[in-house]
């Protein structure tokens, strides 16, 4: 079987998390337009995560 | 043995062998019984049916056959025919109503009377006069000589010889070409050599790996005691959904038994959270022509084995369950008790080898509407058109379970066969209603609050009792308002230092009142604390202050200004807000390198104000015996300090007077004597709980309350909890966790993040105020963990814990381990947990530990650590899978804990050679009785020698191995000889004994003169 993929996404407070790919999005999260392996998605965030400050309180 | 009774001697099928085994389980379960009734067309009289059961009784040898042991072996001994005699009852003069009523009450007490397989024959029957036209024939067989074929062929024969009778005709039935006994013969001749080789090969391999058990969702673990008794849950199969799974499967090439079968699979497999399961299935056992119209036995188990993942369509599932399931079938002749012998798999010998779940589809003779109360498999399901049903284990199974199990697979079914392209992890398994239980009403939680930060909880809290003891250290003492007062003077120093909002303090400092200043002050500067090990090396220390980025490291006081005036947004460098952190607490993560986890104000708010009305004791005086780098200690470092009681630091075995809070972890429960243990409230957390750890301390403290308090760094301190209030009794075993907090929310799921059903295991997540901001500085980390939540709000995270847990039916969740904490021994996955709770529930156990240990051999060898009575692993082999069983059962006085509390494993002692549960030497059997029964073992185990000391099940040993060795046991010393006696005393030594019991007690039934004539004729003498 070949690696399961999972898309990048973010909320409101601009916080990332990941979530299976080409599964409906939970409310209130919307993707990035990231798509990879796991370790692709999680790479991808250390890159553009970079203020941890949930949006509210930046 | 003679041949007295009236017949000739064949030797037995592997079917018949088999079940005789099997039966000797319970010799007084109607297990095996086969109900056939027939009700006949008027014009049939009992005449008739009378003459036509003779006739079939004369052509099939097998309605005339019994079984016995003769020189070991099982033969079937085959009578001649003999005139019948059928009871008859006449129930001509009762009303309709009345005489149904009696017939299906007479057809249920006959099918629940256990028919001996040594007294011929091996079927009961039944005429019954209902009207002066209709006669009806209750019909009760024996597996072992009728299967459910064979009450085909019976029910079709019976017609057509009373249908011939009545019109005085001869019955158009065809000649025998065997008979059964020649089917065996020929068996026992085929089976043999090359050919059963490579068919034994086949199983080996496939077999190989597989999981000892399904691990099913039982509500009541299984003891030496659980037998046959059963029950079963009847439903409805519709016609359209026959017809869908027809026609499902005739676009795959596949019969809708491989549909119904895929769809039991990939149930198990979502309710055993395996993607590994393993089904029993029966081979008719009928290929050849020849056994084709034979009454008889020839049914034989054979596994499916299914790898299933969440991804899979149930298109792939069903594709592979076909190839399977022609696979197996292909080699369903190899005898299942010789696949046992072959796999051999490590396994609890309590349970039914290889398989636990079986299921069948018989679309021909429709389900036995006869319920027998009793089942052979812990579950089995039996689809047939119009009514199905699923038979369950009542020792195992509660009744609403099966009954859910069986809604499930429908729900299931019918999902993948009108979508068979969807993924099975998207197939549903709850209904809309029980899908808004778990998720909402398990976490109806909600709670009205207005946020607040930490700073002005702590800040309001000392304007209401300012000369109240704040905190105590070694004699000392602060006053809340001399509290604040240093505090807010050591806040203006750290902000002139530069500290603020999302600014970081490293506390080097030891337990002191300095330290409470010092985390108080960080708070009041807008800054977040960051507690430091002093005992951990310097250089960790250095690399971890590092790793956070901490502007200021506190190890003295030195930095307080002159103002001691309260601190307000004004003097801090940016307004605090309450999803700026709080402290920030490192913990270990399994993949080794440790981690910040960052604690918002409204999260630390959030716990505290819950606790501080959950917890009166912290109003009083609170034990903080920990460093504040555990974050268990939050509750008593900031809840006393934001309810007015006092914090008193102080090593837990440093003498005070009692407290009225303590909070500790388990482990630490028997350190807790008069000085220490709390008055009103004891809280434990950090690992799991168990009664048994309890009980000494609550009888000892009847009017403290104890809250098992759940919950990871990530949710702040304690989110799930269980009250036990003073004197409410605890059952044995693992003490649930309870239920979330307020505002806080459980969610226990499958890979594929659905809820799973009530008593199902599922990974924990929790959503909610509580939940932390993320891992300092670890965007990707706090990205895996902290996922988007599909339940609440929109936008909200949920953090995946890795603990397993279920619910009960209330909505209380039961803790069940760590989801990465299963250890491997010898390839085979063991929760260590659960060995604990066996050795906790020994008498005189207090504490356990179970963790696997790199042995000489280079595999992983279990090791017990246990406190309190020395426990044998004899004991332990009763009641766990040899493969569980410790190879060492080490007693320590103590349990070394890590200054967090929780189990040091790396200061454990290495096993020694007293320690080690090694083979004994050999010890040579010391009475006949014990040489006869090490003599069985051998011959039965096939090893060279057995000592007085050897285990049955330690050696090889398995039930159906087992149960030959009684038999042959039985044989010998000629005494009833149930099979749990070897059960419960699988050592030979103790088993000699029992034996030994058993026949003093018979002999003690029998009178002086019955005696007597034994001797005589053991002596040979005649009286």
């Amino acid at each position: 079987m070949s690696e399961p993929r999972f898309t990048v996404v973010r909320n409101d407070e601009e916080q990332y998390s990941i979530w299976a790919a080409g599964r409906d999005l939970p409310a209130g999260w919307t993707a990035v337009g990231f798509e990879g392996t796991k370790d692709e998605c999680l790479a991808h965030i250390e890159t553009v995560w970079t203020d941890m400050r949930p949006l509210s309180v930046r | 043995m003679t041949q007295a009774d009236n017949g000739w001697i064949a030797p037995s099928s592997f079917a018949q062998e088999r079940i005789w085994i099997a039966n000797q389980l319970d010799l007084n379960s109607p297990v095996y019984n086969v109900s056939s009734p027939t009700f006949f067309a008027a014009g049939i009289t009992g005449e008739h049916i009378t003459a036509s059961l003779s006739a079939i009784v004369a052509r099939h040898e097998s309605m005339r056959t019994h079984l016995r042991i003769q020189e070991g072996a099982l033969v079937q001994v085959v009578s001649d025919p003999q005139p019948l005699d059928l009871p008859e009852l006449d129930l001509r003069h009762t009303s309709m109503e009345e005489s149904s009523r009696i017939i299906s009450e007479l057809a249920e007490t006959l099918a629940r009377e256990a028919i001996a397989l040594d007294r011929p024959p091996l079927w009961r029957a039944k005429l019954i006069r209902r009207t002066e036209e209709k006669w009806v024939l209750l019909f009760v067989a024996h597996h072992a000589i009728f299967d459910s074929q064979s009450h085909v062929i019976f029910q079709h024969e019976l017609k057509t010889l009373t249908e011939a009778a009545a019109a005085g005709t001869v019955a158009p039935l065809v000649e025998l070409p065997i008979q059964y006994a020649d089917f065996a013969a020929w068996q026992r001749e085929t089976l043999t050599g090359d050919e059963h080789r490579k068919q034994l090969a086949f199983w080996t391999s496939r077999l190989a790996d597989a999981p000892p058990v399904l691990g099913l969702p039982y509500d009541r673990p299984r003891d030496k005691d659980t037998g046959f008794a059963g029950a079963e849950v009847h439903f409805p199969l519709p016609a359209e959904l026959l017809d869908r799974a027809t026609e499902v499967g005739k676009a795959a090439g596949a019969t809708p038994f491989m549909v119904f079968l895929s769809a039991y699979a990939v149930l198990l497999s979502r309710l055993c959270g395996t993607d590994d399961v393993v089904i029993g299935v029966s081979s008719g056992g009928r290929d050849r022509a020849e056994v084709a119209s034979l009454i008889g036995m020839f049914v034989n188990p054979v596994v499916v084995r299914t790898a299933i993942s969440g991804e899979q369509s149930f298109g792939d599932v069903l594709a592979q369950v076909r190839a399977e399931l022609l696979d197996s079938l292909e080699h369903g002749e190899t005898p299942f008790q010789h696949v046992v012998d072959a796999v051999a798999p490590a396994r609890d010998p309590l349970a039914p080898p290889i398989f636990q779940a079986a299921f069948n589809f018989i679309p021909d003779s429709g389900i036995d509407y006869i319920q027998l109360g009793t089942t052979k498999d812990d579950l089995a399901m039996d689809i047939a058109p119009g009514t199905s049903r699923l038979l369950y284990r009542t020792a195992l199974f509660d009744a609403s379970t099966a009954e859910a199990i069986a809604a499930r697979y429908l729900r299931l079914l019918t999902a993948a066969v009108t979508e068979p392209g969807q993924r099975i992890s998207d197939l549903p398994l709850l209904s809309d209603s029980e899908h808004a239980l778990v998720t909402q009403a398990f976490n109806d939680t909600a709670h009205d609050t207005s946020t607040v930060t930490v700073v002005e909880m702590l800040e309001s809290q000392a304007l209401q009792t300012p000369h109240a003891v704040a905190v105590m250290h070694a004699g000392q003492q602060l006053t809340y308002a001399e509290l604040h007062a240093r505090a807010n003077r050591l806040a203006r120093g750290l902000i002139s230092r530069g500290v603020g909002p999302e600014r970081l303090v490293a506390l080097a400092l030891p337990p002191s009142l300095d330290l409470v200043i010092a985390a108080v002050a960080v708070l009041k500067a807008g800054g977040s604390y960051l507690p430091v090990d002093l005992s951990s090396p310097l250089s960790r220390r250095l690399s971890l202050i590092d790793d956070a980025g901490a502007t200021l490291t506190l190890d003295s006081l030195d930095f307080a200004d002159g103002n001691d005036t309260p601190v307000t947004d004004a003097d801090r460098l940016a307004p605090l807000q309450v999803r700026h952190p709080a402290y920030v607490i490192y913990t270990s993560g399994s993949t080794g390198r440790p981690k910040g986890v960052v604690v918002e104000h409204a999260s630390a708010h959030a716990y505290l104000n819950w606790a501080r009305q959950a917890y009166p004791g912290l109003a009083g005086v609170a034990h903080l015996h920990s460093p504040l780098t555990f974050d268990l200690t939050v509750t008593g470092f900031l809840g006393p300090l934001t309810t007015g009681g006092a914090v008193r630091l102080a090593a837990l075995d440093e003498a005070g007077t009692p407290p009225s809070f303590l909070k500790a972890t388990p482990g630490q429960v028997p350190l807790l004597d008069a000085k220490n243990s709390p008055t009103n409230d004891l809280v434990l957390g950090g690992e799991a709980l168990t009664a048994e750890a309890l009980q000494a301390w609550r009888s000892a403290h009847p009017n403290a309350t104890v809250i098992n308090e759940y919950g990871p760094t990530e949710a702040t301190v304690g989110c799930i909890v269980e009250v036990i209030p003073p004197g409410q009794d605890l059952p044995a075993g693992a003490v649930a966790i309870g239920r979330p907090i307020w505002n806080m929310r459980a969610y226990l799921l499958d890979e594929a993040l659905t809820p799973v059903p009530p008593g199902v295991a599922g990974e924990l997540y929790l959503a909610g105020p509580q939940l932390a901001r993320g891992y300092l500085n670890r965007p990707g980390l706090t990205a895996e963990r902290f996922l988007p939540c599909p339940f609440g709000e929109p936008g909200q995270r949920m953090y995946r814990t890795g603990d397993l847990a279920r619910h009960r039916a209330d909505g209380t969740i039961e803790y069940l381990g760590r989801a990465d904490r299963q250890l491997k021994v010898s390839g085979i996955r063991v929760e260590p947990g659960e060995i604990e709770s066996v050795l906790l529930a020994q008498p005189g156990v207090s504490e356990a530990v179970v963790i696997a240990r790199p042995g000489p051999d280079g595999d992983n060898d279990l090791i017990a650590y246990i406190v309190g009575n020395e426990v044998a692993a004899e004991t332990l082999a009763q009641l766990i899978p040899a493969y569980m069983v410790p190879k060492a059962i080490v007693t320590v006085d103590a349990i070394p804990l890590t200054r967090n509390g929780k189990v040091d494993r790396d200061k454990l002692p290495a096993p020694t050679v007293e320690t080690t549960v090694s083979a004994p030497a050999y010890v040579a059997p010391a009475t006949d009785t014990q040489a006869l029964v090490a003599e069985v073992f051998a011959a039965i185990l096939q090893v060279d020698r057995v000592s007085a000391l050897d285990d049955f099940f330690a050696l090889g040993g398995n039930s159906l191995r087992g149960m030959r060795a009684m038999a042959k046991l039985r044989a010998a010393v000629d005494v009833d000889l149930p099979v749990r006696t070897l059960f419960a005393h699988p050592v030979v030594q103790d088993l000699a004994t029992e034996i030994e019991r058993l026949i003093t007690a018979e002999l003690d039934q029998l009178s002086d003169d019955e005696v007597a004539a034994l001797l005589d004729a053991e002596t040979g003498q005649s009286a």
